[in-house]
């Protein structure tokens, strides 16, 4: 989607030229700033007669060329990020969720209109299939509205004259007039927008501290340049204008000050990439800092969709009575539990025979309700005799339960076979066997799985396990996770004992079992309370508290406009394991900015030896022994230095906006690593690369 | 003398030091970490000023009142000082002029005791209430300073304590150790006496000044000649125990840090400190001496009191700087330009804690967090403050160079500048903004310019770290902290060796073309 976001070249350029304008660098990028003055002073120098010696005139517009190229590589990294960024963003438009709604004009009219258009007070009618645009209550009519994306339950809800509802949610029949009441949040995807233009973007706490330290160092080099120059004219060295500029342009950390605003907005452009907006830079940042995650069990670490996998038998019965009672509770119930408890039966073979099916067809469902939390079948038997002597003994697979089934007909008692959960189910019936029941309740819940107890009448005779698959590539985030040091918490309503096994597989470090909605909020406070920097997902009303104390919160876009308005953070994707590529990038962002700052520093040493010696040499022999790379002479050593300082910038544009290669690591493994890499690196690479460019330069001036 | 011997004394110098070190930092612990009732021997020390100062002497200051306090007491002794001096005649010594009145009084009471005079200049009285009383105030102020500085990273609060108290406290375990230094330097041959003396030589109360003077990283001497004066530091024996008194202040601050926040911290900052010490005592050995050092203690000797000297502050020589090898004088001026290695008492701790605020904002960067110390952010405006302190050194040194080159007062004094005369003058300023003292113009700058200027630089060099450093202190008494693992962890030789990379780094890249410009080019 947004990778299809293409940069406009001529754009790019145009912008990157206007900020050139010494206003613009002055205010938001002193160090290009002071890069700009220097190439004016020696074009002032240029146009005064006589202030360049004779034959210098070439270095000195050769080197304000060079500085000038060095500003406008910085602007240009900027301008790239900035365009391709606000393309990415604007590529997500389509994807935020705005939906179209019928509002209801003075007249009685209706008149379709973007949801961020509504404003407290207006009317919509919804009819079914519609969602429900933003918070509001309902004015008129009734209507089932199916609220699981907020609150889980299955089940639609009846609303009707004066209830709330909310954004969100989708009337499943019937139709309804609601009267808005929530006032529209500013589009994330404006928001965003805002973040990815440099002049407007709000710096983040390091980011600000950063260009100190940058703003610290170039005074440092500036008095250092000036104080050198002065020395040198006092000490009747004769220093030169040019060189002396050189060397300050060359020692301040032009790198990093370049690319630093390149490498913010590259921050929320790659998190649009991933599908993710971003309503601040603290956000991102804090996202980097993430210690600890709060994960929900489902949809987030299972898939959500649990299916049958077995059946366990009890007491005297066998492995295909319960197959066949599981098919009997099961025949009419279309949640995709139900529909794979009886895929899994015919997969068996555990097909009721033909007089029990016909009579299972025709029995009276029990449907799940919220109440009741069981579902199943009730007989309705019919009169139809099955032939002269009845249908006889059923012999076969699940013959037990037929034949149970078959007799309490045969006498014409009353026969429910149904199945629900665990404390549901044993309220109403016993096992035959209830303490082996027990046990095989039990490992089926230390394996993470579900059982589900099928009863007839009031025995039970054995269980269904439900299992939940893994997502896919869940197990890998998290270890990748964990390798960084961040812990993950889940947070889950099912039993302790489930919850551990699944946490288990997925390399969980701890679990909230039974936990309410509620519950997450207090687990944020909590690790918060640790000291943790906490970040948690969420899409339904009830998670906005959580969401909105974290430290970085991610809601779905799927979710209610209340998560989404308390979260930092949306995922447009509506895929919860996003917050594990959330933190890499936070972390990486943060990486990039050190990693080209300790390159940009460590660059200075191999300064020091190219141009020092050639600006004292001439007049003090002893410099001249801190040639060490043999350069040419002062002019290839100067031009080498400069245009390597210049060329560095657009060669680090890709890394500045992909970041850092980036590996979970320990963070002691990525410190040496990272010092490695870009101080020792940093340090050596000048030496090599201007030692190339003055071998270059001098066979070039030589062929002319 | 075999290299192994040197060796060996140099691993006993600092083996007794970090020993004497540890056992010191448990009395610097319990007054950074002093909460009431707090040991017998603070209380008894505290019993005159409690009365006399009642609750001025114990309400908790914020970072500012702190910071007030502090330049009320060091301006109230540099009045006196100066006032002293002037009234000289009237006690029948010799006329000290204003300029160098003021030279004397913010040398010594900025712990840098530069000496634009020689030591027949000021009277016995003089030299006692002025010099030796001074040398008691400047580090007691550093030291105390650094106790709040340790107070602001350790515990969340307020305010950083009572800067009436910590002087006080810190006096008085000054004045402790010196008096017993003193008598071990009088058994060594150092004299102390009122009156007196041998040929043309005075004799005074040498041994109490001599030992404050090392003790406290002042290093001033009471004869010119300094610690090359065989009256100072008669014996390789003297060498080798005011080597070790110079050491042990400073080494014992982290570690009373170390008391306080880890003791695993503590000794990663004293191992940079150690690393760096180590550096440029190797360096300085390296080069070597030139003719002119005291053949009494030799060229090792020399060289070994001159650069523990140089790494501590103290500022005093057992040679002139002219007998120092261009290499030599390349450590001395590094030593000063880190000031953190191991530093004065007090300032070279908080100078390293600088370095160690700056080093953790580019490491976290690395690691993809946002840097913290202690498990507290640090901030903007702490950064700010570490940055601003790192700039003010350089600009006190190189501005007034400039001024000096530019006023042709360095022409003046030594002729037709060439790469000696420069490092002169580098080595002059840089002595006085690192508080460091030893200089190779000493009485010869004796003019109103040099004086005027050195004090300023001196003044400034002293008070503007210490008010950005209380500054950092109060910055961090203020936040929250919290209490889990640190993104990069700040102990362990990883972070001693980044620690040291990253100060060595900046002070190098700083002053890299003026070591070159000066004692490189001497030849």
């Amino acid at each position: 989607m947004a990778a299809g976001a293409r940069l406009r070249w001529g754009q790019v350029i145009a912008e990157s030229a206007r900020r050139l304008s010494p206003l613009y660098l002055a205010a938001n990028n002193p160090i290009m700033f002071v890069v700009e003055a220097g190439a004016v002073l020696l074009i002032a120098l240029l146009a005064i007669p006589g202030a360049v010696a004779p034959g210098r005139a070439p270095l000195y517009a050769a080197l304000a060329a060079i500085l000038v190229v060095t500003a406008w590589f910085s602007t240009l990294s900027e301008s790239i990020s900035e365009l391709q960024a606000r393309a990415r963003v604007d590529a997500l438009r389509g994807l935020e969720r705005e939906i179209i709604a019928h509002r209801i004009s003075e007249g009685g009219g209706v008149a379709d209109v973007r949801s961020s258009e509504l404003r407290p007070g207006d009317r919509v009618r919804l009819s079914p299939g519609d969602f429900i645009p933003r918070d509001g209550f309902v004015v008129e009519g009734t209507a089932l509205v199916d609220e699981s994306m907020l609150t889980g339950e299955s089940e639609p809800a009846l609303r009707s004259r004066d209830d709330r509802v909310l954004g969100g949610t989708r009337v499943v029949s019937g139709s309804l007039v609601v009267e808005v009441t929530a006032e529209a949040g500013k589009g994330f995807v404006d928001r965003m927008i805002e973040l990815v233009s440099s002049a407007k973007r709000p710096r983040t706490q390091s980011e600000v501290s950063l260009s100190l330290l940058l703003l610290v160092l170039s005074l440092v080099f500036l008095a250092v340049v000036g104080s050198l120059y002065f020395a040198l004219y006092f000490m009747g060295y004769g220093p030169d204008v040019a060189m002396s500029v050189s060397l300050l342009v060359a020692l301040m950390p032009t790198t990093i000050g370049g690319l630093l605003p390149a490498i913010g907005i590259a921050g929320v452009s790659r998190l649009a990439r991933e599908g993710v907006i971003a309503k601040s830079g603290r956000a991102i940042e804090a996202s980097g800092d993430t210690d600890v995650v709060i994960l929900d069990k489902t949809g987030t670490v299972t898939e959500g969709n649990r299916r049958a996998v077995g059946f366990v038998p009890f007491g005297g019965y066998t492995e295909a009575d319960v197959g066949m009672a599981a098919f009997i509770a099961s025949i009419g119930d279309a949640t995709k539990e139900g529909r794979s408890i009886v895929e899994l039966a015919e997969s068996m073979g555990y097909v009721p025979p033909s007089p029990l099916m016909e009579e299972a067809l025709v029995a009276r469902r029990i449907d799940f309700s919220a109440e009741t939390r069981y579902s199943g079948v009730e007989f309705m038997w019919s009169r139809r005799p099955y032939g002269p002597r009845g249908v006889g003994r059923y012999s076969g697979p699940g013959e037990a339960i037929a034949n149970e089934l078959m007799e309490l007909r045969e006498r014409g008692e009353p026969a429910r076979v149904i199945k629900g959960s665990v404390d549901v189910v044993l309220r109403m019936a016993r096992p035959p066997d209830p303490r082996s029941a027990e046990r095989a309740i039990e490992e089926v819940s230390s394996r993470g799985e579900t059982p589900l107890l099928l009863a007839v009448n009031d025995r039970v005779v054995g269980m269904v396990v439900l299992k939940d698959r893994l997502k896919p590539g869940v197990r890998e985030g998290l270890r990748e996770l964990s390798e960084m040091g961040i812990r993950t918490l889940m947070i889950t309503g099912d039993n302790p004992l489930t919850a551990r096994a699944i946490a288990e597989e997925a390399g969980i470090w701890s679990v909230i079992a039974r936990a309410r909605p509620e519950d997450k909020l207090r687990a944020v406070e909590e690790q918060q309370s640790l000291g943790h920097v906490v970040g948690v997902v969420g899409d339904g009303t009830n998670d906005a508290p959580a969401l909105a104390r974290a430290d970085v919160g991610l809601a779905m876009n799927s979710g209610t406009a209340a998560a989404k308005d308390a979260a930092n953070m949306i995922d447009l994707e509506s895929d919860p394991s996003n917050i594990i590529k959330v933190v890499k990038l936070g972390k990486q962002l943060l990486t990039t900015r050190g990693a080209i700052t300790a390159f940009s520093i460590a660059n200075d040493i191999a300064k020091y030896f190219t141009l020092l010696p050639m600006m004292l040499a001439p007049v003090d022999p002893a410099a001249a022994a801190l040639n060490v790379m043999r350069l040419h002479s002062p002019t290839t050593a100067v031009l080498a230095t400069m245009i390597f300082n210049a060329v560095i910038i657009p060669a680090l544009i890709p890394l500045a906006l992909r970041g850092t290669g980036f590996r979970p690591t320990s963070t002691r493994r990525m410190l040496v690593r990272n010092v490695l890499i870009f101080g020792l690196g940093g340090a050596a690479l000048p030496f090599l690369a201007i030692k190339a460019l003055d071998i270059l330069i001098t066979f070039l001036i030589s062929a002319r | 003398m075999p290299i192994i011997y040197q060796a060996a004394q140099i691993a006993l110098l600092f083996a007794l030091s970090i020993s004497a070190a540890y056992a010191l930092s448990r009395p610097i612990a319990s007054l950074a970490d002093w909460r009431p009732p707090g040991p017998r021997w603070v209380s008894a020390i505290d019993a005159l000023p409690r009365r006399v100062l009642g609750p001025a002497y114990s309400r908790g200051m914020t970072w500012s009142d702190y910071l007030l306090a502090l330049l009320a007491l060091n301006g109230v002794v540099l009045a006196l000082d100066f006032a002293l001096l002037e009234l000289q005649p009237a006690l029948g010594g010799p006329r000290v002029p204003p300029d160098l009145a003021l030279n004397i009084a913010s040398s010594f009471v900025t712990n840098t005791d530069l000496q634009h005079y020689a030591g027949r200049m000021l009277t016995v009285t003089s030299q006692m209430l002025v010099i030796t009383y001074t040398m008691f105030v400047a580090p007691a102020s550093g030291l105390a300073a650094s106790l709040a500085f340790m107070r602001g990273l350790a515990r969340r609060s307020a305010t950083i304590g009572n800067f009436y108290a910590d002087f006080t406290r810190s006096a008085a375990l000054l004045l402790a150790l010196a008096t017993a230094s003193a008598l071990l330097l009088v058994a060594m041959g150092v004299p102390q006496a009122l009156s007196g003396g041998i040929g043309a030589v005075r004799l005074g109360p040498v041994a109490s000044l001599e030992s404050i003077k090392l003790l406290g990283n002042n290093g001033g001497g009471y004869y010119a000649a300094n610690s090359a004066s065989p009256l100072e530091n008669p014996s390789g024996l003297s060498n080798f125990y005011e080597s070790f008194l110079m050491l042990l202040l400073p080494l014992s601050v982290p570690l009373a840090f170390g008391r306080l926040a880890g003791m695993g911290r503590g000794a990663t900052i004293l191992g940079a400190m150690l690393g760096g010490a180590g550096l440029l005592i190797g360096l300085a050995l390296l080069g070597g001496a030139r003719a002119g050092v005291e053949p009494r203690l030799g060229a090792f000797d020399t060289l070994l009191f001159n650069s523990v000297s140089m790494a501590t502050g103290t500022g005093a020589t057992a040679s002139g700087l002219a007998a120092m090898s261009p290499l030599a004088v390349s450590s001395f001026l590094m030593a000063m330009f880190l000031q953190s290695v191991p530093g004065a008492v007090g300032a070279g701790f908080m100078y390293m804690m600088v370095f160690v605020l700056i080093t953790l904002f580019v490491a976290g960067l690395l690691v993809g967090k946002t840097p913290e110390i202690m498990g507290m952010k640090i901030t903007p405006r702490d950064v700010k403050l570490a940055a601003a302190t790192f700039l003010v050194h350089p600009l006190l040194i190189l501005l007034p160079l400039v001024a000096a080159f530019a006023a042709g007062q360095a022409q003046h004094l030594l002729g037709p500048p060439g790469p000696l005369e420069f490092t002169e003058v580098l080595y002059e300023f840089t002595s006085a903004a690192a508080n460091n003292g030893s200089s190779y113009l000493g009485a010869l700058a004796d003019s109103p310019f040099w004086n005027c200027a050195t004090a300023a630089v001196m003044l400034a060099g002293r008070y503007v770290p210490i008010a950005l450093m209380l500054a950092l202190a109060g910055s961090f008494a203020g936040k929250e902290r919290r209490s889990t693992p640190e993104p990069v962890e700040t102990r362990g030789a990883l972070f001693a060796a980044l620690l040291l990379g990253t100060a060595l780094l900046l002070a190098v890249l700083t002053f890299f073309p003026f070591l070159v410009l000066g004692p490189f080019s001497m030849g």
